[in-house]
């Protein structure tokens, strides 16, 4: 029974169920006028997420698979990426993302993978920033990069 | 991939050409989302104000939490010379005091004021109510209800007033934004709303005062809330260019007259009339006192009505 | 007459045509990338608008804003992504039909819907606007409340296989959507002293990580599978006879999408969700739908489309925005010197004719360029996957930092992709999150509202109006209907679950 908990499918639901209680807890602790909707909700949804987690520990048989090993460094990278564009700008994050995503993707002959970073993430960066004026978040307080 | 290769050296090639001339680009911060009234008045504004300048100019949207994110971030860009914000009255004057912000009406460097419309306390035509009186009488029956904007703007202050010192009985009942609470005024939802010369051409509604010191051109027969035996209220939607603090005041100067120019302007000036803007400009120390004078005022209406403690 | 003619005169010009052509054709490519759609598209548009005249400047926004709706479908049934929210219901049964290699026909079907939803809406706005409007003005927050709450029911239409985990996700969009600035009280919920929190969260962030970065994720965890390759897109426009065995469906989308484009605060996302609710219930091929079925496209598109028609009720005729596309569209009007309101109809006629005339002709521009704008599709997804993997990052990103200029937005985007990710593989349904989201606002200021309103009293609702009153009636008739088909299909399959235990037996 304690082995099933293991299993990402429980952890999952399981989560979603602490993650709904405490923020529930946060609702039922709030003004009853801003929080009388969020209540409601938050109740139902710790309630589906408990009965999902009974049924799934019902199901599951084994330990379930963990391999998402390269899954996730290109997770990683994203959101070190979306972090990072806060205080780098947009570009220079961007730039190594799509590189690593080429490469993951198998495209490992360096002529592709340089021109296909440049195209994509310059490319695309500066048709949005300097062509149409549509403003993405910068590093230089001129705003050029 | 020869297509490719080529549009990439084309775009390498204007990029050096483009970086070579952009050496200085003003950025105007819009603190709604493109297309909104304020947006629609900062583009218009914008062209002209940096032809007067002479500088190239760039628009950027930074919206959401009531316009206190763009507005934020140009107070956080202390002695940046390129960042100025084209702000609206609720964010300089009115959130401040609402919430828990990083700028007071001391963080910034005020240049001008650009628009000003006061605001008239309006029902809807459809409505039997034909003056201040009236409604009054009809509330005694039955309370009102008023709409606004949403929590804690413009609309809902100056009704809230209203409120406090009158025998009118009506309660709020905030929309997600002019529009919306014009549908409920249609439909007789809500029986009262405090808005611009804009939205009252716009729909059907009738004035039955205005929030001013004098009548409005225009709306001669509109008495003003001081001669209904009230005290005296003023509240207008207004807005206005500010930078951040620490600029030079050789900048300032540029600024200010650049934006004077622009409102003087027969370009500018046939927009408002379009968009029933009406020019107001005050310059940057007329701006800086009405800013703190308002903020205040707005204070003691939010303490006033118990939406501050 | 005189004033018609006049009207269709000026938007035959030269420069409103090639407008047309040219701002639907940016809006189909535009709404098709993922993280890029209307909004995003039109600001990209809008300065260009400056320098027109009135109509050509419109025709250009209408084009971008109809293409950008009709755009959206094109990925949502290639990669299962779709480009714009409002294209999210398309996903259903629009990527199973591509795996199951009927590709062209999906394609075929989401164009000729989206062709017939446009047409038939501008029909709607230029005969009954007046009248609808009029109609639109009794919605008020209570009447809107009972008809969220109707649409709320297709969260348990759209997840087929587990009910308890769609209504989870539902929650989990409907919290989503309560971060920040309470509606009523200005008051901050959910931003645990966070400044960057009390903004809230918006709808591209999550949509584009839900969909667009948890699709490169399960392609990526299938990446040298040679199923998993996108397939080659064509187009395969209906035959006259199959489209006629399904016109009811056509029709009834798109009336569903012209009613609730001309309601101001749903748009064309709601519409599609309610409109394909609706469908599951009354198609005559509702068994198959969700696994592949032209009606559940047809549902979708044709209602998404109606709306942009639709959603210039309320602006025409009052001057009051339907969504934030049409919002933008306004603004766009007074810049060129239209005022929205009451009396636009009277005072400006024949600009306003020529904006009806326009409208036809941006959805026969769709008719025609959908060809060449999927031929376009085709062709950047033959490139390697990288490339195509690696731009939907970049499209997602950059429009998940434009829609309000906050790089939080970002993280929000990239954290949601990665949820999204893990609840995609333990069987979640993802559509209903963006539903929450979509309809979670609304609902929740409409009731508060309402209780303000009926000073807290939640039973007044029912009895409030004649309107109220048959859509409550008609939630409730939903309700038991969905229990009572559950528990029947239930005790089938328990009853031939014993019957098939018994010949095992014998």
């Amino acid at each position: 029974m304690v082995a099933r908990l293991a299993h990402p499918r429980v952890l999952l639901a399981l989560g979603l169920f602490l993650v709904g209680a405490v923020l529930a807890f946060h609702a039922w602790n709030g003004p009853s006028d801003a929080m009388l909707v969020p209540r409601f909700v938050l109740t139902l949804w710790c309630g589906v997420a408990l009965a999902i987690t009974l049924v799934e520990m019902s199901r599951v048989t084994g330990l379930g698979s963990w391999s998402l090993s390269t899954l996730l460094v290109l997770m990683a990278a994203m959101l070190i990426a979306a972090i990072a564009v806060a205080s780098l700008g947009f570009l220079l994050p961007a730039l190594p993302l799509v590189a690593l995503t080429l490469w993951l993707f198998r495209l490992h002959r360096p002529l592709p993978l340089a021109v296909g970073t440049l195209a994509i993430a310059g490319g695309l960066w500066f048709l949005f920033h300097h062509v149409l004026l549509i403003r993405l978040p910068t590093l230089l307080t001129s705003g050029a990069l | 991939m020869k297509p490719m290769r080529h549009s990439l050296a084309l775009m390498v090639l204007a990029g050096a050409s483009h970086t070579a001339q952009a050496q200085e680009t003003l950025e105007i911060i819009v603190p709604f989302a493109a297309g909104g009234a304020t947006d629609i008045v900062a583009r218009s504004f914008e062209p002209i104000f940096s032809e007067q300048l002479g500088v190239t100019s760039v628009i950027r949207n930074l919206a959401g939490a009531s316009a206190t994110v763009g507005t934020s971030e140009v107070a956080k860009s202390e002695g940046n010379p390129n960042i100025i914000g084209y702000e609206p009255a609720g964010a300089l004057s009115i959130q401040p005091s609402l919430k828990d912000l990083s700028y007071g009406p001391d963080s910034f460097t005020y240049i001008c004021r650009t628009t000003s419309n006061p605001m008239f306390l309006m029902v809807s035509k459809s409505s039997d109510i034909e003056d201040f009186d009236q409604l009054i009488a009809a509330s005694q029956e039955q309370p009102l209800l008023y709409g606004s904007s949403g929590p804690g703007t413009l609309p809902q202050l100056a009704v809230a007033a209203l409120v406090g010192e009158s025998d009118l009985e009506a309660s709020h009942i905030p929309y997600s934004g002019s529009g919306p609470a014009m549908n409920a005024l249609a439909g007789n939802e809500i029986q009262i709303m405090a808005d611009t010369e804009t939205i009252l051409e716009n729909y059907d509604l009738r004035p039955l005062a205005v929030f001013a010191h004098h009548r409005i051109e225009g709306y001669e027969d509109v008495p003003t809330i001081s001669e209904l035996g009230l005290p005296e209220m003023e509240f207008s939607v207004w807005q206005g260019l500010v930078a951040p603090k620490g600029i030079s005041d050789e900048r300032k100067t540029q600024y200010s007259e650049a934006c004077q120019a622009t409102l003087e302007s027969d370009r500018f000036k046939s927009f408002a009339e379009n968009a029933k803007a009406g020019i107001a400009y005050l310059g940057p120390d007329e701006f800086e006192s009405f800013v703190k004078e308002r903020f205040e005022a707005n204070k003691q209406v939010l303490r006033d009505t118990g939406l501050l403690d | 007459m005189d004033i018609i003619l006049a009207a269709v005169g000026d938007a035959f010009t030269w420069q409103a045509l090639l407008a047309i052509v040219v701002g639907t054709w940016a809006g189909i490519i535009i709404g098709g990338l993922p993280g890029l759609g209307s909004v995003v598209g039109l600001t990209i548009f809008l300065p260009f608008t400056f320098g027109m005249d009135t109509i050509t400047g419109m025709a250009l926004l209408i084009g971008v804003y109809c293409g950008s709706v009709y755009g959206g479908s094109i990925t949502a049934i290639l990669i299962n992504t779709p480009g714009t929210p409002q294209s999210a219901a398309t996903t259903f049964d629009g990527y199973p039909m591509t795996q199951q290699g009927r590709i062209g026909e999906a394609l075929g079907w989401a164009t000729f819907a989206s062709f017939f939803g446009g047409v038939l809406s501008c029909v709607i706005l230029i005969f009954c606007a007046p009248q609808l409007a009029k109609f639109a003005v009794n919605f008020g927050s209570i009447e809107v409340f009972a008809l969220i709450c109707l649409a709320m029911m297709c969260i348990v239409g759209v997840s087929k296989d587990s009910i308890m985990k769609g209504l989870v996700c539902g929650m989990i969009g409907f919290f989503l959507s309560m971060v920040g600035a309470d509606p009523i009280t200005g008051a901050n919920r959910f931003t645990f002293g966070s400044y960057a929190l009390s903004s809230g969260l918006t709808l591209i962030p999550v949509v584009v990580g839900a969909f667009a970065l948890s699709e490169i994720f399960m392609r990526f965890a299938s990446r040298d599978d040679p199923g998993a390759k996108i397939p080659e897109a064509k187009l395969r426009f209906p035959r006259l006879g199959e489209w006629f065995k399904r016109v009811i469906e056509l029709v009834r989308g798109s009336l569903i999408g012209s009613f609730i484009g001309a309601l101001p605060g749903t748009g064309a996302a709601a519409a599609a969700f309610i409109s394909y609710a609706t469908a599951q219930k009354l198609s005559p091929r509702r068994e198959h739908m969700g696994q592949g079925e032209p009606d559940g496209i047809i549902a979708s598109e044709s209602s998404n489309n109606a709306v942009t028609g639709s959603s210039f009720i309320p602006t025409l005729a009052l001057g009051i925005p339907g969504d934030v596309v049409t919002a933008m569209m306004m603004g766009a009007m007074v810049i060129h010197g239209i005022t929205p309101g009451v009396r636009l109809m009277v005072d400006q006629a024949q600009t306003v004719y020529a904006l009806f005339v326009v409208l036809i002709i941006v959805n026969v521009a769709m008719l025609i360029l959908s060809k060449p704008s999927i031929g376009l599709f085709r062709y950047l997804f033959r490139l390697h996957q990288g490339y195509v993997m690696a731009a939907i990052v970049m499209f997602s990103f950059i429009g998940a930092a434009t829609v309000r200029g906050n790089p939080l937005d970002l993280v929000v985007a990239a954290v949601t992709g990665i949820l999204a990710y893990a609840l995609r593989r333990a069987g979640y349904p993802l559509a209903p999150l963006v539903i929450g989201m979509v309809l979670g606002p609304e609902l929740e200021s409409s009731l508060r509202r309402g209780l303000l309103i009926k000073n807290g009293d939640f039973l007044g609702f029912f009895t409030h109006s004649g309107i109220s009153m048959a859509l409550f009636s008609l939630l409730a008739l939903f309700i038991v209907w969905t229990v009572w088909s559950s528990l029947t299909q239930w005790r089938q399959s328990s009853a031939n679950a014993r019957r098939a235990e018994s010949d095992a037996s014998k």
